[in-house]
């Protein structure tokens, strides 16, 4: 992992056309500002971590389990 | 029909890919970056269940459907990146489905993905898998209401 030092309202850049600024340190907490063109989507890592493994789960999904009718919203 | 339009599918055996069911993920799938081509197939003719077939894996697929089949006034706000990416203006027509995932033998306790809908953009057959940062929607959500607890006896 490459491992830079930043201080605050210092960024890095990476490609072209993502550009992260350090907005604030206060104790454990980093602000980040992050440009990025807007068809970049940016994601909280842990966010993307728990869709990830509820793909990898749901894609466990047999069709033998479908069930015959679903059940109608708030019965 | 050549050979390159079948695939062969781990759950639906030998099928055609036709390009009229043809989904493109051009980012793939969260987790699943490499794969972009699915088939939507629908599970059965009454049901309201449709698989997303991976062309490029053929024992991937994932079952999804209307999440207003489940819940009642789902309407998550659309990032703007995914409307941009998708080339979605407001007029445009466009699918939700939300990821069912069922554990295998339990249909009770069957789930729905309403923090990652896919959202197809229905006039260029491009889709993307959105994250939605509101933690009021659940990963897996229950479809069949609150587990009972039982007590031993």
């Amino acid at each position: 992992m490459l491992v830079l030092t930043r201080k605050t309202n210092e960024s890095i850049i990476i490609g072209n056309d993502v550009q992260i600024t350090v907005l604030e340190v206060r104790g454990e907490q980093v602000r980040l500002g992050i440009l990025a063109p807007r068809n970049v989507p940016v994601h909280r890592y842990e966010v993307y971590v728990r869709i990830s493994e509820e793909n990898q789960s749901a894609a466990e999904t047999d069709p033998s389990d479908i069930p015959e009718t679903p059940k109608s919203p708030d019965e | 029909m050549t050979a390159a339009n079948l695939i062969d599918t781990r759950r639906f055996g030998q099928i055609e890919c036709k390009d009229s069911d043809l989904v493109t993920f051009r980012q793939g799938l969260v987790g699943f970056p490499d794969r972009t081509r699915f088939m939507l197939i629908q599970h059965d003719p009454e049901s309201p269940f449709h698989w997303l077939q991976s062309v490029e894996d053929g024992n991937l697929a994932f079952l999804v459907a209307d999440p207003a089949i489940f819940v009642k006034d789902y309407a998550p706000e659309m990032p703007d990146a995914t409307a941009e990416f998708l080339e979605l203006k407001e007029d445009t027509p466009r699918l939700v489905y939300t990821i069912v995932n069922i554990p295998r033998g339990q249909t009770s306790e069957m789930t729905i993905n309403l923090a990652g809908p896919i959202i197809v953009n229905v006039e260029t057959g491009e889709a993307t898998q959105v994250i939605l940062e509101d933690d009021s929607y659940s990963i897996r959500h229950r479809v069949f209401g609150e587990r009972v607890g039982k007590v031993a006896a």
